[in-house]
């Protein structure tokens, strides 16, 4: 029963950054822009959140400082793309290998120094009985994933402007001929994906290891970016397979350490397994094949309006 | 007050084709310097160390060279999947697919020798890639799989792959328990080019001493790799078919082309390319696998086919100067004490330049009066 | 971080005169000395180690040498650029730090006979070429002591990246050593297959305590697990490369540090004096190229007692951990009562002793 609890408080921990910064995909690809900036975007945020509560102690700021940081990193992308009608692959990817540089580079001077974990919401006593420790002991990050799960599931679902979002995901000529600003709606959804890679990188330092490590976030950036198609583009799929992907990184670990029949399947296997996963899931849902699992028709197309 | 436009020109420009590469280099060296100078070194300075230094030394010719090599060789197969609108972003795994299939033929033959080993290496390790591309492939052409996604996470699981074949099967038996393979039998090395090799030139081949004795043959190749890929590109009826479907996909789709093929052919020719890459690299520099072997070649690569504007003259261009931007960085952390992640930073901001670049191919800039902008975005 | 006026003209030099062979020193009797490493220097461990071996030769030699570095240096092709790059800088002594610059080192140092390499905890020398390396099992063995003392549970976990012979060297090392307290004391290595991935790292501790570990080491560069361990509160976790316990002032029982610098000035003298020659030095805690930091005040007396006889006794030759009756992990034995196993047979273990419950 213990043991239970503390696989899922470290389940929780290990998939709350994926779930934040995939959510911020979600948005991103329904607006049918691929932005496969989000590692870089993540390791900024990562960054200057550090370096913020390193500075403050004051864990909501360096939050809202990663989430700055990760807009303004993706406002390259979304110029790039939205006003210059770059190539989304490559400007997403470029965007990896500046965040991977810029936040080593900035980092450089913060690598030996500790920081305060941010605290969990509710008073510890409170969290003492096992069943509250899983509900309520965590920080906050944690229940704003699960709360922006909600959130974004009903803009998209439930609201005219996730409407629009939509229709210039599915259809930009025609959204653009109703009225609507392909563009607009577009950096909004960019700059809304980079506030949660950012928020997400910062969970890094905040939440999981209260340190700063160059390349921290270690590839989780791509996870989110496969997960956000293996929730074939829903919010509420994201959930399950963001706690999916938790578990079996979380398992692999306690497996290990705990012996047992499983601890027989070689290390490099377990590292292989969240991308493979992926790929069967991809698999799997294109053989399902029914409307609701396709891609943003226009995903990844570049919009010039006047054309 | 005066205002900018954006205007669609009835033909791309040739000239901005060419020219925006060029000037994303030389607005990356500007942006160098000042950037540099920010944080507190002489910006000039480093701009030089790094751009400059290594052309100016023709020691560094070779090196160039020897990093150059992948770069081209994968970035030219990337360049006609990316024409053809095939995003293969997974060649860094068919790169190291490629390298193990090579490295399993150098065991597998150790101790036998013979001219064939070389060849036989090179063979598997191109079949290599093309069997891990066929994988992205597959899935996109029967079940509509994004072929960005599959292709890379494939590279990750291959990079888990190498761990495993040296830590178990392929451990070198005399490698003190260091998980690496073997060294390879002389026959299976790569061999470098020497001075006689420039014979026909006679005497003057001797100017060439000291300046070719550290290039593999994998270097002559990939140039050569690359000038046949242009030819195909621009000379055949299939280079005609990879830019159709590319360019205009419906068209291509009445033209009788078929899409799926087409997929196919680049997502082949993409793999078997970067399998190449890594055979050449395996058995040339390194001479054995090892746990360090992925060094992201089959990434910059991806940058490299952009700089080279998917035209393989460009790429042999585009990795040449990526090729600066590392050995100079380098350069420049011995001589100035620049930190390594400004190479990271260069290459990127390159790249953005370079992206930004593109609108000029297909729009002009135009000025007019506020009153006059009717009709723009 | 300045830039040195040599540099300038340096460059105003290169372009103007196609200088063949790299930069001339400008009349400068300097001793250059160059180090690269495979990682990065604020990796807060092993590579972060060794840059503070160079800062130690630069402030004790002073205006007598020059050092340089380049880090993140892959393996193969670019190491071997990146050797021949200080070579033409105008470096005599080079130091190579990583196990797997091996081959390039060997290459290189044919090209230039006349510079001395020296090769980091590697197998390969050559004329111009000497290996060096540290016993950091020595300082595993005083973890391990205090370990069988203080663990309640009798069971620790180890985080490692690869199973390579030094990470097997030092999980067995540390095993012995509690198991000479602690008889039915256990280990439990877990594989995390990189060197830099703090959270997983975070995670691999933090399974390790939740199923009844209550001391946690690792070999993998940074404080993640002593992180973890000081916010669980199990009973402590140890410093590895360097002393780590701001990140775990209660936690850390004792660090072990890398101390490259005493190697590094010999060296370097050597090359000055002219009386380098290439050698094969594995030097530990008696030549204090692995040092261990102060005890934390929870450490018990009686556990304090031990380690200093470990450490004590392994300086001066009365210990050496590695001496029979050694089992492995299933039981065999595999060293003979009073036999001491060999540098070569250490050097390349890759079986695990009693006590270690290995991974597959």
């Amino acid at each position: 029963m213990d043991l239970t609890i503390a696989i899922i408080v470290t389940v929780v921990g290990a998939s709350t950054p994926i779930l934040i910064a995939a959510l911020g995909e979600l948005v991103v690809e329904r607006a049918g822009v691929l932005n496969l900036g989000v590692e870089g975007m993540m390791l900024i945020g990562a960054v200057v959140g550090f370096i913020v509560q390193f500075h403050t102690g004051q864990p909501l700021l360096a939050l809202l400082a990663a989430a700055v940081a990760g807009v303004l990193s993706s406002l390259i992308f979304g110029f790039l793309t939205l006003s210059l009608s770059a190539n989304q692959t490559a400007t997403g990817l470029a965007l990896t290998i500046f965040g991977t540089g810029f936040s080593a580079l900035i980092g450089a001077n913060y690598s030996a120094r500790p920081v305060p974990l941010m605290d969990s919401v509710l008073p510890e006593t409170i969290a003492d009985h096992p069943i509250a420790r899983v509900l309520l002991g965590y920080s906050l990050p944690v229940y704003f994933a699960f709360f922006m799960v909600f959130a974004v599931w009903f803009f998209l679902k439930k609201t005219r402007s996730g409407l629009i979002l939509r229709a210039v995901g599915e259809n930009d000529h025609s959204a653009h001929s109703i009225g609507y600003s392909v563009l607009g709606v577009r950096y909004l959804a960019i700059m809304f994906g980079g506030a949660m890679a950012g928020i997400a990188g910062a969970c890094f330092p905040l939440l999981l290891t209260p340190q700063w490590a160059e390349g921290m976030t270690a590839g989780r950036g791509w996870i989110a970016v496969a997960l956000v198609v293996f929730a074939s583009w829903r919010p509420m799929r994201l959930l399950f397979g963001a706690y999916l992907f938790g578990l079996v990184m979380t398992m692999e670990v306690y497996i290990k350490a705990g012996g047992g029949l499983f601890s027989a399947i070689p290390a490099e296997l377990w590292a292989a397994l969240p991308y493979l996963a992926t790929i069967v899931v991809l698999v799997l849902i294109s053989l399902k094949r029914d409307a609701s699992t396709n891609a943003p028709a226009c995903l990844g197309r570049p919009f010039m309006p006047g054309n | 007050m005066m205002q900018f436009r954006l205007e669609k020109r009835a033909e791309p420009s040739k000239f901005m084709l060419y020219a925006t590469p060029i000037a994303a280099v030389a607005l990356t060296m500007l942006v160098g310097v000042i950037l540099f100078s920010a944080i507190g070194y002489n910006g000039f300075a480093a701009v030089g160390e790094i751009f400059l230094t290594p052309l100016t030394n023709p020691y560094k010719w070779q090196e160039l060279g020897v990093k150059a090599a992948p770069l081209i060789i994968i970035g030219v197969g990337l360049s006609i999947a990316y024409r053809a609108n095939v995003w293969n972003i997974g060649a860094e795994g068919q790169y190291i697919v490629g390298a193990l299939a090579a490295t399993w033929v150098a065991l597998a033959t150790h101790g036998q020798g013979g001219f064939w080993i070389l060849p036989l290496m090179a063979v598997a390790g191109a079949i290599a890639g093309m069997a891990y591309a066929a994988i992205p492939a597959f899935l996109k052409t029967k079940l509509n799989v994004n072929e960005i996604l599959t292709s890379l996470m494939l590279t990750y699981a291959s990079v888990q792959l190498i761990f495993f074949l040296i830590r178990g099967p392929w451990k070198d038996p005399m490698g003190i328990g260091f998980p690496q393979s073997r060294r390879f039998d002389v026959a299976a090395r790569l061999p470098n080019l020497t001075v006689e090799n420039f014979g026909f030139l006679g005497d003057g081949a001797l100017i060439l001493k000291g300046l070719v004795e550290r290039v593999h043959y994998g270097v002559p190749l990939a140039i050569f790799i690359a000038l046949v890929v242009w030819f195909i590109m621009t000379r055949t009826v299939f280079g005609y078919r990879m830019r159709v479907v590319g360019a205009a996909p419906h068209a291509a789709r009445y033209g009788g082309f078929s899409q799926n093929k087409t997929i196919w052919m680049a997502m082949l020719v993409s793999g078997g390319l970067a399998g190449l890459a890594g055979m050449l690299e395996v058995a040339g520099p390194f001479q054995r696998m090892v746990p360090g072997f992925a060094t992201n070649y089959g990434f910059t690569a991806i940058i490299v086919a952009f700089l080279g504007r998917l035209n393989p003259l460009g790429v042999i261009f585009a990795g040449f100067v990526l090729a600066i931007t590392f050995v100079g960085g380098q350069i420049a952390q011995t001589t100035m004490g620049l930190p390594d992640e400004t190479t990271g930073i260069f290459q990127a901001l390159m790249m953005f330049l370079l992206l930004a670049g593109d609108i000029l191919i297909k729009y002009r800039i135009r000025r007019v009066q506020p009153d006059a902008r009717v009709g723009a975005a | 971080m300045t830039l040195s006026r040599r540099t300038f003209i340096k460059v105003g030099g290169a372009a103007l005169s196609l200088p063949l062979l790299g930069s001339t020193a400008f009349g400068q009797e300097k001793l250059k000395i160059g180090f690269i490493y495979v990682g990065s220097i604020n990796d807060n461990g092993y590579n972060y180690a060794h840059n503070q071996g160079r800062i130690f030769i630069q402030e004790q030699l002073g205006e007598q040498v020059e050092t340089m570095f380049v880090e993140n240096v892959a393996e193969g092709p670019d190491c071997e650029r990146v050797l021949r790059e200080l070579a033409q800088q105008g470096c005599k002594l080079i130091f190579a730090t990583s196990f797997g610059f091996g081959d390039s080192v060997i290459k290189v140092a044919e090209e230039f006979p006349d510079i001395a390499f020296e090769h980091a905890t590697g197998y390969m020398s050559g004329p111009n070429v000497g290996l060096y390396n540290a016993r950091f099992h020595e300082g595993r063995a005083i973890c391990g002591i205090i370990a069988g003392h203080m663990s309640q549970t009798g069971k620790a976990g180890y985080i490692g990246s690869f199973p390579i012979p030094e990470v097997v060297m030092g999980i067995n090392s540390f095993t012995l050593a509690a198991r000479k307290i602690n008889p039915e004391f256990t280990l439990t290595p877990v594989y995390i297959s990189t060197w830099n991935d703090p959270a997983k790292e975070a995670d691999a501790a933090r399974a390790m305590i939740d199923q009844g570990m209550d001391i946690i080491a690792q070999h993998t560069d940074g404080p993640a697990a002593l992180q973890v361990a000081a916010e669980r509160g199990i009973i402590g976790g140890f410093g590895q490369g360097a002393d780590m316990s701001a990140f775990a002032p209660d936690t850390q029982l004792t660090a072990i540090i890398d101390n490259w610098g005493p190697h590094y000035l010999a060296s370097a003298k050597a090359v000055l004096d002219g009386s380098w020659a290439p050698g094969n030095t594995w030097e530990g805690l008696k030549e204090e190229v692995v040092t261990m930091t102060p005890y934390h005040s929870k450490v018990p007396e009686a556990a304090v007692k031990d380690a200093e006889a470990m450490r004590l006794g392994q300086i001066d030759g009365s210990v050496a951990i590695f001496t029979g009756p050694i089992k492995d992990h299933t039981g065999v034995e595999r060293v003979a009562a009073g036999v001491t196993m060999t540098d070569a047979e250490l050097l390349s273990m890759d079986w695990y002793v009693e006590g270690v419950i290995p991974p597959a």
